[in-house]
């Protein structure tokens, strides 16, 4: 530490001294080919102070000795030229996609763009940060063709992140991230019940530890041969990120930035305004759609709303009518014992939403010499949700330096810490009494007559769970419903993370052509999760604690030879050896039965003895060695091979060694036709690699389970998933087959890459029937199959010394089957659903089919016409409640990407779209049933509301046919649940598609005469960005069809879906 | 290219010194992987109570199918939507994973680990404890085949055969008839059982005896319309072997008052805080009509004022939805935590016997005496007096008629199962009394059995679809083999 102190001292004493002449350098810019470049940016070297060359490349600037020019220009790699002592310098310029461009591929290593024969986009750090986001994972949505990324609204929320489709049945299939060649963590801690939609808190996945403004660039290498590096981890594709590093010179950058937010309202509830509180006319008064008490004590009975129930089926809202509601029975509001107007509610929940505030402040220095370099950091984000009570703060340190011990020999290691704490993250699913999910509240069991503001003076005015949702007026305790401000305040989770995340390495380089690198890395972090339920909810209180450490420890030793056999022969050869151990520790403990002493949250406040906490300690190891070699004929053909030996734990000793093979080329064809000016650069490659990758931890051995003891008498069981002792690796076999060309001086080009990816012998819980007194069991059982094509295209259409305009599209489409499944078994349930549906892997269809019941079709001709009514004059409902009524799997997704540059300003914006999938809403399952929604009180064919009484010329005729086939004439009441959860469950499968116009970003570099007047400053940047500003394009009402549940397999069902947040943020990026 | 061969030699040492075992990783050091035999059985009696307890509507539902209660805002399952929560599924995995498999490794384990001190077999307290397991699996296995039809029997429960084929009902049926012959044979009342592992009987192997011998005549009682020669030799010879003679017999499991072992109506009705349940008007009306004593310890009173000008008892109509506070609700004793639930009792033995003797079969004693004996068990169990009893018997819509057995043991029997829907159930089934007529805005005819599991459906196909065939159609109107009226 103490030696890179003492390099920043002498660094600055340089940049003070390096004061010289200053003179004028004129100059052209050319092409590889000779031909001018016009309105290239020539900037001189760690300054803001630049020009740009004419229409025919020329320019004039002046310098000082000794300085750099730094020169760009669309469609060329920015490069650096020193400067000598003439006054001319002619300035050639290679073409992005020739010889100058590195791509960073597996294990960090650094390739050109001739000599990869795989998928890799890449993207730099500017890209991914352009528009603010805490997250950086959601900010690669639409930029790279084939990353399907999937958020959900929650603060803090996972974010599932899937290259080329769903490979594994049931295992894992998020991509690995792996910063500066060091696989991170990204590790979803949410419970079953949470990723099944019964409840529970998303706490989001690990990558978001990643410090935004510490990222390079980001390489996304899609398919197996870019990874097979990485082993088994690196099956589903990698992200790599590559952070900063220091440069020479010093560099300090400080970054500011404040977004504030608002709700898209088109992804929430609207409400009906009509009807009030109740399930039908079947209590008290003489309407029945009230209780009907005495509240007032004057010996008659009064009107009170029926506080008990949780929808909208009520009497309708007639201002002369004076009820008794919630608040007449809080003994602190204004409207104790007040009767008061049968109205709808002044505020509803839309206005529950807070605004939404994050600032995030960061400040970056950097420096090096020709002896070493480093870099620090720090960034401290706060985000506030728009769920009260709701705030993550991260802090995040990097640390990384690097030091030529001598000239072939470098020490380099970094550390981040990253700090997280949530509070108050939001509930998701369906999780039943007292739910902490409020969108389950608002979007499906609500009462339009409640005011929420009213709501949220009632939990302020004395802390209380004063209830809109009372069981009684004589039984004052909440129903099925908490005040939602007492499950913000009171109900909240909090966590925390603590993660330390480096590497040390020494690189040796033993001649120009032979290096050695060992490298140790260590990624661990500690968490905890604390979930509560305050004594006085509707729910049994609680407290449940759940604490984990991870730690994975990887080691490689890596030898790699680059040499020139000949002129026209390059060899490079990989050897290396990888030891991965992973261990992962957790223990959750809850109370039981309630807490003795209310507020207080420990384990010991339990009512009865507490059962003993669930423990895992789990580690994997996994030995791996590989080779791989690469021969490259006059930088146009290339010719590569790696082979991986893996041996893990976690399969059984006969079977834990597993090889695989990877085999690429690539043709850069435009060698071959130096004359075609228009051709800038065509590359063909072509690949074939395999993946081996073993079991789950622990599916090997049976072990029982203990169940807590019948008071003294001990109680065990067998568990329900039988392991297996004769599994073997699975694998996953991938060709693929790709173009690149580059037209015009890359004034236009794309990249079109056509794949098919099989996993066999997936190693998965087989569903079995339980008749066997299993669930499942294990067994090298599933294959899949993906197949796809991911298109890039870029142009720049216009281009001129003030203004140029930039696109740049992503198209991939991906066709996902399930081929086969344990012999005997044509269909798998990956998850059942509240509501009756589930989600299937069914072969011969692509992966996430959602099934349930479907409607009765006349002669089996299943149109919307043709929907068969019973007697009662609702629809049918199918008995066999495994009917398939969607899939989950888009049709494609892409994104469009523009850049516009006039002078400083700069102005993107990106729309993001994913096309095709389905899912299925509980949402409208539920809030269409209980009356909330405009469409449940729509006229009739009268023209009479379709709530009056059927007797009065109300009542609904549901479109279909009766049971005889004649057309429906059957004027049903338009009673609770008729338009909602006693239909079919097929009603309620959305189409999943949209168009979102995601990021737009205006930026604006003050211009270089007025920086050079402030002192000290090199760059201040100022730039608007906003982030989901616009859904353009959906089919799915009141809600956003992005949003899940949770990362992971199970898609295509949302229940208590989150409303999107508008974000706008303003950013400062000051450079020293 | 000395630096090349000093870069492998490196790697080869790397690897090489990396190769010990690391097979022990997979052993998983927070769970057992031996346990003792005892501890399945406990697990799964305990598992068996709770689901034929349950009164959670996503798991049993037989309360509302046999019209004792009533769910109020959501009265789908009162409608028999039973696919929306896959009761279907669940039931029949509470028995199967829950239940039969914890049994079968108790069975398994019990050579291993019931043994003398000195480590000898201890063969008569082995026999006894794998009798008893018997005789639980038998009584798991009745509810089974009572409550789909055909089922995975003879090669259920191995799981090298995860797709098992499915075996006809009444073959299965008699096989557990043997089975249960044999394991009341093993049963020696002079060697020790079970202990304190069993929470029915604390071990006593006279009362398995005659639990054993009452489930035998409870299965045989159920066959009496289809095989009437079977169902007399089986019900002699359970009478001969001993059945329960009074209430101190029953079968009760005995809950905890804390979680995670209490009565599980305290968690579905108390814990949850939910009002879904109150009394069916079907069951009030008629214990109304009858003047049953037992109404005040089945259901509390509704409140006057509420849906009724004066305080009585009230129930509501089968799957009208209806508001909590208006009627009766299931009494505050059921609900408690520690609530017994009753596997079987003396009272419904006396019905057995009661429809035994009116069919003619040797069970000692006349049908009437069995009867009033049934009726008067019963409501001594509710907390009755004799002299309710006696008076509740001599009305005349009570007093034992033999012309119309069926139609009034069907009544008594049905209103002595409150509390055990699955039960009443099956009475209600065979003997057709009382006579229920379907819920309002019912999705099917009042279910005969339960549909075959999803899941069954799904990945046991073709033994499935044979199932269905087989036994006429995988639809809740298929009646059961037993079932002929």
């Amino acid at each position: 530490m103490r030696k890179i102190a003492s390099l920043c001292a002498v660094l600055m004493l340089l940049s003070a001294f390096a004061y010289a002449q200053t003179r004028t350098l004129t100059g052209q810019v050319r092409d590889s080919k000779g031909s001018p470049v016009p309105f290239a940016n020539v900037t001189i070297k760690g300054t803001n102070s630049g020009v740009s060359s004419d229409a025919n490349g020329n320019f004039r600037i002046d310098i000082r000795d000794g300085q750099s020019l730094v020169v760009s220009s669309v469609g060329f790699a920015e490069q650096e030229f020193k400067v000598g002592t003439s006054s001319t310098l002619n300035i050639t310029l290679q073409s992005q996609g020739n010889l100058q461009e590195v791509v960073v591929t597996s294990l960090g290593l650094k390739r050109t763009r001739n000599q990869v024969p795989f998928a890799a986009q890449q993207l730099a750090g500017d890209d991914v940060n352009r528009s603010r986001n805490a997250n950086f994972v959601q900010n690669l949505s639409g930029k790279v063709a084939g990353l399907d990324i999937k958020q959900n609204n929650s603060l803090g929320g996972s974010t599932n992140v899937i290259l080329r489709g769903t490979k594994s049945i049931t295992g894992d299939n998020q991509a690995l991230f792996v910063v500066d060649g060091v696989p991170y963590n990204n590790s979803n801690t949410n419970t079953l019940d949470q990723r099944t939609a019964r409840g529970g808190y998303d706490y989001g996945n690990a990558a978001a530890d990643i410090n935004p403004d510490d990222i390079a660039s980001v390489t996304v290498l899609k398919g197996a041969a870019a990874s097979a590096l990485y082993g088994s981890q690196g099956a589903n594709g990698v992200i790599l990120i590559t952070t900063k590093k220091g440069g020479k010179g010093l560099g300090i950058t400080v970054n500011s930035s404040i977004s504030v937010g608002k709700i898209d309202k088109s992804t929430f509830t609207k409400y009906q305004k009509q009807y009030g509180a109740g399930y039908g006319a079947f209590y008290e008064d003489s309407t029945g759609y009230f209780l009907f008490r005495d509240i007032d004590g004057d010996g008659r009975e009064d009107l009170v709303a029926p506080m008990l129930e949780d929808a909208s089926y009520g009497g309708k809202f007639d201002p002369n009518l004076m009820v008794y509601q919630w608040d007449a029975f809080d003994p602190a509001s204004p409207n104790f014992g007040k009767a008061r107007p049968w109205v709808g509610a002044a505020h509803d929940p839309t206005e529950f939403f807070e605004t939404p505030i994050s600032s995030n402040q960061s400040i970056y220095i950097d420096g090096g010499s020709d002896r070493g370099a480093f870099k620090m950091g720090y960034t401290r984000s706060d985000d506030k949700g728009y769920m009260p009570n709701s705030k993550i703060t991260k802090n995040l340190v990097n640390l990384g330096g690097s030091y030529n011990i001598t000239s072939r020999l470098t020490a380099a290691g970094v550390i981040n810490f990253s700090n997280i704490e949530g509070k108050g993250r939001y509930g998701t699913g369906y999780d039943g009494g007292g739910a902490r999910n409020l969108m389950t509240n608002f979007k499906q069991w609500w009462e339009t007559n409640v005011d929420i503001k009213e709501q949220k003076d009632a939990y302020f005015r004395n802390h209380k769970n004063i209830t809109w949702n009372w069981k009684d007026p004589d039984n004052l305790v909440p129903n099925f419903w908490d005040n939602p401000y007492w499950t913000r305040y009171e109900n909240f989770s909090n966590d925390e993370r603590n993660r330390y995340f480096g590497n040390v390495s020494l690189n040796y380089k033993v001649t120009d052509w032979l290096n050695l690198l060992g490298r140790a890395s260590l990624d661990h972090y500690d968490e905890i999760q604390e979930e509560r339920i305050a004594v006085g909810s509707v729910a049994t209180s609680e407290y449940e604690r759940f604490n984990r450490s991870f730690s994975e420890a990887n080691y490689y030793f890596l030898a790699s030879l680059d040499k020139d056999l000949s002129t026209d022969i390059n060899f490079k050869a990989l050897l290396g050896f990888n030891l991965r151990r992973d261990r992962t520790q957790s223990i959750r403990a809850e109370t039981n039965g309630g807490l003795i002493v209310p507020k207080v949250y420990s384990l010991s406040n339990s009512v009865n003895t507490p059962n003993a906490p669930i423990e895992f300690d789990g580690t994997r190891e996994v030995q791996g060695s590989f080779a791989g070699a690469t021969f490259t004929w006059r930088e146009m053909v290339t010719l590569d091979a790696t082979i991986r030996r893996d041996k893990s734990s976690t399969l059984p000793e006969d079977n834990n060694v597993y090889y695989y093979p990877s085999v690429s080329a690539g043709f850069v064809f435009s060698k071959l036709m130096p004359l075609a000016e228009w051709l800038t650069y065509g590359k063909l490659r072509a690949n074939y690699a395999e993946v081996g990758n073993d079991a789950p931890i622990y599916s090997v051995n049976d072990v029982y389970i203990a169940v807590p003891p019948f008071g003294a008498e001990a109680q065990t069981s067998v568990t329900a998933a039988k392991n297996n002792p004769d599994l073997v690796p699975e694998r996953t076999r991938s060709y693929e087959a790709g173009v690149e060309i580059a037209l015009f001086k890359n004034r236009a080009g794309f990249d079109v890459t056509a794949y098919t990816a099989k996993s066999i012998d997936q190693i998965m819980p087989v569903i079995v029937s339980t008749a066997t007194g299993y669930n499942s069991k294990f067994l090298n059982a599933g294959t899949m199959e993906n197949k796809g094509v991911e298109v890039s295209v870029f142009g720049t259409p216009v281009q001129s010394r003030d203004f140029s305009w930039t696109i740049n599209v992503n198209f991939a489409r991906n066709r996902n089957k399930v081929v086969k499944l344990f012999e005997g078994a044509d269909n798998l349930v990956l998850a059942d659903f509240q509501g009756g549906v589930s989600l299937n892997a069914t072969i011969g269809q692509p992966y996430g089919e959602i099934r349930g019941s479907d409607y009765v079709y006349f002669n089996d001709n299943k149109s919307p016409a043709n929907r068969v009514v019973g007697a009662n004059g609702r629809y049918l409902v199918s008995s066999n409640a495994n009917i398939v009524i969607g899939n989950a799997n888009p049709d494609w997704t892409g994104g469009i990407s523009n850049t516009l540059k006039y002078k400083n300003f700069s102005f993107s914006f990106l729309i993001d779209t994913r096309q095709g999938g389905e899912l299925f809403s509980l949402d409208q399952f539920y809030g269409q049933g209980t009356g909330l929604y405009p469409e449940t009180v729509l006229l009739n064919d009268l023209g009479n509301p379709s709530r009056d009484p059927v007797a009065s010329g109300g009542g609904i005729i549901l479109p279909g046919v009766k049971e005889d086939g004649s057309p429906n004439d059957i004027r049903r009441a338009n009673s609770e649940g008729t338009l909602g959860y006693r239909q079919p469950t097929a009603g309620f499968v959305y189409d999943a598609s949209y168009i979102k116009l995601r990021e737009a970003a205006i930026n604006y570099a003050f211009p270089k005469s007025f920086v050079d007047r402030l002192k000290y400053f090199k760059g201040i940047d100022i730039a608007l960005s906003g982030r989901n500003l616009w859904i353009i394009d959906k089919d799915l009402p009141y809600a956003d069809p992005e949003e899940s549940m949770s990362a992971g397999n199970l898609q295509g069902y949302q229940v208590g879906a989150y409303p999107t947040a508008r974000m706008l943020t303003l950013n400062l990026k000051l450079r020293f | 290219m000395r630096n090349l061969l000093y870069v492998v030699a490196v790697t080869v040492a790397l690897l090489t010194s990396c190769t010990k075992d690391i097979s022990d990783l997979n052993i998983d050091p927070k769970n057992p992987s031996t346990a003792p035999s005892y501890s399945f059985f406990t697990n799964a009696q305990r598992s068996l109570s709770n689901t034929l307890a349950s009164s959670n509507v996503n798991l049993n539902i037989f309360r509302l199918i046999t019209q004792h209660w009533q769910e109020t805002q959501y009265p789908e399952e009162s409608q028999y939507d039973i696919g929306t929560r896959e009761i279907n599924d669940n039931f029949w995995n509470a028995l199967f994973r829950d239940v039969l498999r914890d049994l079968r490794e108790a069975k398994a384990l019990t050579p291993v680990d019931v043994v003398n001190p000195d480590g000898s077999a201890n063969s008569g307290h082995q026999q006894n404890n794998l009798a008893m397991i018997e005789i639980l699996e038998i009584y798991t296995w009745y509810y089974l085949v009572t409550t789909y039809g055909n089922i995975p029997y003879s090669e259920a429960l191995n799981i090298d055969d995860p797709f098992p084929k499915y075996d006809d009902a009444k073959t299965i049926y008699d096989d557990l008839l043997a089975r249960l012959d044999v394991a009341i044979g093993q049963l020696n009342p002079a060697e020790p059982g079970l202990g304190e592992a069993d929470l029915i009987y604390g071990g006593n192997v006279d009362q398995w005896k005659k639990f054993a011998n009452s489930l035998k005549l409870k299965m045989g009682i159920t066959i009496a319309d289809v095989d009437d020669a079977k169902a007399r030799e089986t019900i002699e010879s359970a009478v001969a072997g001993g059945v329960f003679t009074s209430n101190e017999d029953n079968a009760l499991l005995k809950y905890l008052g804390a979680p995670p072992n209490t009565n599980p109506i305290w968690v579905d009705l108390v814990q949850s805080g939910r009002d879904d349940f109150v009394a069916a008007s079907t069951l009030v009306n008629e214990l109304l009509d009858l003047k049953d004593p037992r109404i005040d310890n089945f259901f509390t009173e509704d409140q006057a004022g509420r849906g009724s000008p004066t305080t009585s008892y009230s129930g509501a109509d089968p799957g009208v939805q209806s508001a909590y506070i208006q009627y009766s609700h299931v009494h505050p004793n059921i609900t408690a935590p520690d609530f017994p639930h009753v596997l079987m009792d003396y009272s419904e033995v006396e019905f057995y016997l009661a429809e035994a003797a009116q069919r003619g079969y040797d069970v000692g004693g006349s049908a009437s005496e069995h009867y009033a004996n049934g009726v008067t068990a019963s409501i001594l169990y509710w907390g009755g007096t004799p002299a309710e009893a006696a008076t509740y018997l001599a009305q005349p819509g009570v007093a034992y008629s033999p012309a119309t057995f069926k139609q009034q043991i069907g009544i008594q029997q049905w209103i002595a199962f409150y509390n055990r829907g699955v039960d009443a159930w099956i009475s209600w089934r065979r003997l057709d009394s009382p006579q229920l007529q379907p819920a309002h805005d019912a999705l099917s005819d009042i279910p005969k059995r339960f549909p075959y599991p999803v899941n069954e459906q799904n990945v046991n196909t073709t033994h499935y679809q044979e199932a269905a065939e087989q036994i006429g159609g995988d639809v809740v109107e298929t009646k059961l083999w037993w079932d002929i009226f």
